[in-house]
């Protein structure tokens, strides 16, 4: 008996395409958990929707098995899995009301009609937007399909939610409400939502664990804290926010999971050494994020040595007001640049600093990531 | 600069004439396409027997075709016209049912299915809508004896062309008009429609009848309004497969010109004129007011 409702074991989809063999999903294997709201994340022609579409039943894997509430999914096909899916263009029937629409499903089943009616409404009322039961999917915004897409699929009760990009159509202030919402409803309704999405502070926000891919391979699956703070690979921290990277070669490796590294510009420094960091890398990368960059004037006292600080010399070679924040750019040395971003908490922030001007730059040794090159 | 001037007055002139010239354009082409209708029309309601020119407006020939009487000497025989009309009717019910049930499958088929030598049948496909109509008349009429010789042959039983000949005729070149405007249909069509029918749970065939043919359902039934009203104005492949007592309207028709162009003949030609422009205006009108609405 297995606690997962969704289990992929080492999935593989290949696509022949004029002749040759694309593999879209490369040995993919995940476990989700009941309840989860877990994000599918990466850029397009990643094999994140190809994957959805496997668990949906719309593609059989090449080899590999997909389990649903631990039952292997092999010759089921689309319309026995007890799934549904949220489309990207919400595929809504044309020809039918936004009410016949959501009894589709529920007909499907053999629910009579009357009940299947009184479901309907009660699943838009869910959705928030009753009473457009009799209109046609045309008379209705962007917005409203949406809802009505998810609440034809969740009028099913089915045991996992599939969403692929269902907000991507939205305009920006729509989808951040919709984020809040579809958030609020997942907890209500306490069903699993497998999420497809290219926009990472999308999925940072709203998903419980992260599964980012590209080119077919799921390269880390993480809460978005973990993703966000630990990246793995290169890949991971350059797709999720921004980051800076500095090339080095990694001299010693500690015990507790730091390592020393001589930067391309010269220092040597201490930082935290990756998970996935193969064991016989020499030649790395150190990932910082901007935020965590600290920027000091050049006669300030700072001890590297104390509290596990990093300090550096570099000189401002640029500032770039925008709003919340300033980004500065700091060179290094040796064409190494760095990028800190700092909020502007009060008017002075933003010109604290003149360009050109020696200044030290500082972070949390563990804010230092090494990775493989 | 006076040299500049001359050219741009002469770039001037060029330009006025070419505008001219487009505007003409078409009118010259509508007037080839429609001057031999028109005459046609025309002289249907000429009260004069005589084509040489117009002397006044009657409904005289419209009421002789449905009183027995044509022309100066011979009777015309309405029952005959009747029955021809009926005949055309039967065979392009027919041959209409038929071929839109075929072509919607093959329709479904090329849209959706995978399988090797698509790209072969696809082509094949226009081949009746490209090739001579005589060609495919003088083919098929070829293949039809060759058939029954054979059956002859086998089983000793003599089979004649009749309306089963015609229908079959009609079906080989019907089946691709209906195809064509299915397919150009399903291809309007969103393929994640029947991904969504099929995620809520409904087979393919369930998914089929209450998503996928309510859909394209205005792209078969102009298919079908098409097909009958090529069915009804053929004459080639008719006249090529008909066997005896089989006669169809534009048969009847060409029965008539032999002896003699009367207006009675325009008349009858409008008739069918009308109802064919009449079919294809539905059918039209179908496929344009439902493209928006997928």
């Amino acid at each position: 008996m297995t606690t997962f409702d969704v289990e992929l074991v080492d999935i593989v989809k290949e696509f022949e395409s004029r002749g040759s063999t694309v593999r879209a999903v490369d040995r993919v294997s995940v476990e989700i958990a009941d309840g989860e709201f877990f994000a599918l994340l990466g850029p397009s022609g990643c094999g994140k929707t190809t994957t959805l579409r496997l668990i949906a039943g719309f593609e059989q894997p090449t080899s590999g098995r997909v389990l649903i509430r631990g039952r292997a999914m092999e010759g089921i096909p689309a319309y026995h899995r007890p799934v549904n899916t949220v489309f990207q263009d919400y595929a809504l029937f044309p020809h039918l009301t936004v009410e016949q629409n959501i009894m589709f499903g529920l007909q499907m089943e053999g629910v009579d009609k009357k009940a299947a009616r009184k479901r309907a409404n009660e699943a838009l009322e869910q959705v928030r937007l009753p009473g457009v039961g009799a209109r046609k999917p045309h008379q209705l915004s962007g917005g409203q399909q949406q809802r009505v897409a998810l609440a034809r699929a969740l009028v099913k009760q089915p045991a996992v939610l599939l969403l692929d990009e269902p907000l991507g159509a939205l305009d920006l202030k729509l989808r951040k409400n919709m984020q809040f919402e579809l958030k609020a409803l997942q907890r209500d309704v306490g069903i699993t939502f497998i999420y497809v999405t290219h926009d990472q502070e999308e999925a940072i926000t709203m998903a419980d664990r992260i599964a980012v891919m590209n080119e077919g391979l799921m390269l880390q699956v993480g809460t978005p804290k973990e993703i966000y703070e630990h990246p793995e690979t290169h890949f991971v921290a350059d797709f999720i926010g921004e980051t800076n990277f500095i090339p080095g070669m990694l001299l010693e490796r500690s015990g507790d999971g730091y390592g020393r590294v001589k930067l391309a510009n010269g220092p040597v420094i201490r930082a935290q050494l990756s998970h996935a960091l193969g064991s016989a890398a020499r030649a790395v990368t150190v990932a910082i994020r901007p935020e965590r960059i600290g920027i000091a004037a050049a006669s300030a006292s700072l001890d590297s040595d104390e509290d596990g600080l990093t300090v550096l010399e570099a000189v401002l070679a640029g500032s770039q007001y925008i709003g919340t924040d300033t980004r500065y750019r700091l060179a290094l040395g040796e064409g190494v640049e760095l990028v800190a971003r700092l909020q502007n908490v009060s008017n002075r922030d933003s010109a604290a600093y003149e360009v050109g001007q020696p200044v030290k730059v500082y972070w949390g040794e563990s804010s230092a990531t090494v990775l493989d090159q | 600069m006076l040299i500049n001037e001359g050219a741009m007055r002469r770039n001037r002139t060029v330009r006025r004439l070419g505008q001219v010239g487009l505007w003409l354009n078409p009118l010259v082409a509508y007037f080839f396409l429609w001057a031999p209708i028109l005459v046609l029309v025309l002289f249907s309601f000429n009260s004069s027997r005589s084509v040489a020119s117009f002397t006044g407006f009657t409904l005289k020939w419209y009421g002789n075709i449905l009183n027995n009487v044509m022309g100066a000497e011979s009777a015309f025989s309405t029952e005959l016209m009747l029955n021809a009309f009926r005949n055309s009717l039967f065979v392009g019910s027919i041959a209409t049912a038929i071929s839109t049930v075929l072509g919607t499958m093959i329709a479904l088929a090329m849209a959706r299915g995978k399988f090797p030598g698509k790209g072969l049948i696809d082509g094949l496909l226009f081949l009746p809508v490209v090739i001579p109509e005589i060609t495919q008349a003088i083919s098929l009429a070829i293949f039809f004896k060759v058939v029954f010789d054979w059956f002859a042959l086998i089983s000793g039983e003599r089979v004649f062309p009749g309306f089963h000949t015609i229908i079959a005729a009609h079906v080989t070149f019907n089946i691709s008009y209906v195809a064509i405007v299915a397919r150009a249909r399903l291809a309007d069509m969103n393929p994640r429609l029947e991904e969504a029918a099929n995620d809520l749970g409904a087979n393919p065939w369930r998914a089929f009848w209450r998503v996928t043919f309510p859909l394209i359902l205005p792209g078969v039934i102009s298919g079908a309004l098409l097909a009958f009203t090529l069915s009804l104005d053929d004459f080639v492949i008719t006249f090529f497969t008909s066997g005896v007592g089989t006669t169809t309207l534009p048969v009847f028709v060409y029965g008539l010109l032999k002896l003699t162009v009367t207006p009675e003949v325009n008349a009858v030609s409008t008739i069918m004129m009308v109802l064919s422009t009449l079919l294809i205006g539905i059918s039209l009108a179908i496929q344009g007011r439902s493209a928006s609405r997928v």
